[in-house]
């Protein structure tokens, strides 16, 4: 287990102020800012890499705040990786294990066991420089987890990647998570990553600790309007009725809106959705109609790098979000047409406490 | 007369024009060496090449350079490495001073040391531990010095390249900062240090006015190539001087090309 006390810390650029968080055993913990909120130095706190002179670090009952990084048994995945470019990948992973002493034969075994482990058994000879993105990620990885460290922390791992590396490599994050069972800090930027991976997830901003929860405690209540503003408030329509399609599939009527969504339970009170979770289009999307509405723009207003949209669809009105550039380029205004379309998987339902799985108002 | 520099004329002005200047630089160095042919034939050149007071040069030269590139080297590091890293107050002041011996003209240099020789201290170093002044090594100790601000330049450029997370992965892999140093910095910094070396020496081997001002110009005692240089000139012995030039001339390319060679494949960090 971690705890942080009170930790605060001013460097030139980045501040942390009065940090107070607890890890606990086997966790997988995301750190979820903006760019530039202290995240990295938060982490870099816990590796040992800058002088505390306020508040204290605990691990597993051992103040090691003062501790110099090499005694405190973290294994530490920096942002872009950092391998040694003058050594090959098994060098790499080999790097702890020899300056602890191990034998030769316990080196093999154990760059071995953590290349099956990785999926990199036919990179060991190769050179860092020529690898991929997710290939020195693995390594890296592997070289922080040498040492069989009782802290892993990652920072923006899948930063670096493409979209389907990142998506894959966020599962192959939690396997390794879940079959080691060590302590994981995960820092990161991307709310869907955060949402996917975490057990649970703390909201930093601005060198402050916001909000700690579990990822739907954290997006669907958020403690106060930074995190609100950060997340993006989610879309909640209140369901007038709801009717089993079958096969696992429920239409609810949300003031007019008919959804359809996966769900084989109870009859469903209300859904969520959040605005990055409903595409915009100027034209007419191809394919069935399911969850696509047509709306009128009623509103638009810059957030970051991004736009968030209120569009007015029959007597609701939806929040959206989408990239500046895209915006730009579709030349969206307000009072213009556009078609949205629902993310179906993002759906989040409440379910009626009623404990009916009979629909009461059939559509 | 600017309306008539844009557009592809422009262009193709501005190429010409700092084209021309770089041949006409390269021709200028060049000619200025041929023209020393003309001074001397093959058998002169290579008799005063072979004479026994230039090959004393030769070896003078080569080990007093070679001694004092590994003192420069070994002061360099740290102190670049401070540089680079390091925070502190004054940081910038102390920066500044270190390029002192780059900018003073090494004669005034020489007559630092020569003056820090005069006094209590200087005088009971020289006496009583090592004789620095009008000896050998008042040569290495005045090569060190004009040097030594080189060194540290260059490796501070190569310390600057290393991101310093490289020490601080290696830190949390059970490494202590010494360590880290010489098992992931240093490998990492390798051809900068090289690069390093190979320019000090160079500079060593050619450094004249701090020399000749701390350790004199005697014959086949102080005399290096350039002390060399200076007294053949001096008795009007042009050929021998014209052996020693093309000498230090060759060494100076050869510096040059390894050099060009090294920072061709330096790690791309």
């Amino acid at each position: 287990m971690i705890e942080i006390k009170d930790l605060s810390i001013d460097l030139d650029e980045f501040h942390l102020k009065n940090i107070n968080l607890s890890i606990g055993h086997r966790e997988y913990f995301v750190i979820l800012g903006p760019t530039g909120a202290g995240k990295t130095v938060l982490l870099e706190c816990i590796a040992g890499l800058h002088r505390i002179k306020q508040g204290e670090i605990w691990i597993n009952g051992d103040n090691i705040t003062h501790l110099p990084p090499e005694e405190r048994k973290i294994g530490y995945v920096p942002q872009d990786y950092v391998l040694f470019p003058f050594l090959k990948v098994a060098d790499n992973i080999a790097f702890g294990l020899k300056e602890a002493k191990f034998s030769k034969t316990e080196i093999a075994e154990r760059v071995q066991s953590l290349a099956n482990l990785m999926a990199i058994t036919h990179l060991l000879n190769r050179d860092t420089r020529s690898m991929s993105g997710g290939e020195k990620q693995r390594v890296a990885l592997a070289r922080a987890l040498a040492l069989s460290p009782k802290i892993l922390l990652l920072d923006e791992p899948l930063g670096a990647l493409d979209l389907q590396t990142a998506k894959y490599l966020r599962l192959e994050l939690k396997r390794i998570h879940d079959e080691l069972g060590i302590i994981t800090i995960h820092i990161t930027h991307d709310q869907t990553e955060a949402e996917e991976i975490a057990d649970r997830l703390g909201i930093l901003n601005l060198g402050e600790l916001e909000q700690v929860g579990i990822p739907d405690e954290v997006f669907f209540y958020p403690d106060n309007a930074i995190v609100s503003d950060f997340i993006g408030s989610p879309n909640i329509l209140e369901c007038d009725r709801c009717s089993s399609l079958g096969q696992g599939l429920m239409e609810v009527d949300c003031g007019g809106l008919r959804i359809v969504i996966p769900h084989d339970g109870n009859s469903i009170e209300r859904i969520a959705l959040f605005p990055r979770d409903i595409y915009i289009s100027d034209t007419q999307p191809p394919g069935p109609h399911m969850n696509r509405f047509k709306g009128m723009i009623t509103d638009i207003k810059p957030s970051g790098t991004t736009e968030r949209l209120l569009v007015k669809v029959g007597d609701k009105t939806l929040q959206t979000e989408i990239p500046r550039d895209i915006s730009e380029d579709m030349e969206l205004t307000v009072g213009k047409e556009v078609f949205l379309i629902l993310k179906l998987k993002r759906i989040k339902v409440y379910e009626c406490k009623c404990n009916h799985k009979q629909t009461e108002k059939p559509i | 007369m600017t309306s008539l520099l844009k557009g592809i004329g422009g262009d193709r002005a501005f190429k010409g024009a700092t084209i021309s200047a770089l041949v006409l630089l390269a021709i200028f160095i060049v000619s200025i060496i041929i023209s020393m042919l003309a001074y001397t034939d093959w058998n002169t050149f290579i008799s005063a090449l072979l004479s026994e007071e230039i090959l004393f040069a030769i070896r003078l030269s080569l080990i007093t350079a070679t001694i004092a590139t590994i003192i420069a080297i070994l002061i360099a590091i740290p102190v670049a490495y401070a540089i680079s890293y390091a925070k502190f107050p004054g940081k910038d002041l102390v920066d500044s001073m270190l390029d002192l011996p780059i900018v003073i003209s090494p004669v005034a240099l020489g007559a630092i040391l020569l003056v820090f020789f005069n006094t209590p201290l200087g005088a009971s170093i020289d006496d009583n531990l090592i004789k620095f002044v009008f000896a050998v090594p008042g040569i290495i100790l005045a090569q060190v010095v004009v040097i030594s601000a080189l060194a540290i330049r260059l490796l501070k450029s190569t310390f600057d390249s290393i991101d310093l997370r490289y020490e601080q992965v290696a830190r949390t892999l059970g490494l202590s900062k010494v360590r880290a140093f010489i098992k992931v910095t240093l490998p990492l910094a390798k051809d900068g240090l090289i690069a390093a070396a190979i320019l000090t020496w160079a500079r060593a081997i050619g450094e004249f006015g701090a020399t000749v001002t701390l350790a004199g110009a005697t014959a086949m005692k102080t005399e290096t190539l350039p002390v060399a240089i200076f007294l053949s000139l001096a008795s009007a012995d042009v050929e021998k001087a014209i052996a020693v030039i093309f000498l230090l001339v060759i060494i100076a390319v050869i510096a040059l090309l390894i050099m060009r060679k090294i920072t061709r494949k330096r790690y791309q960090i």
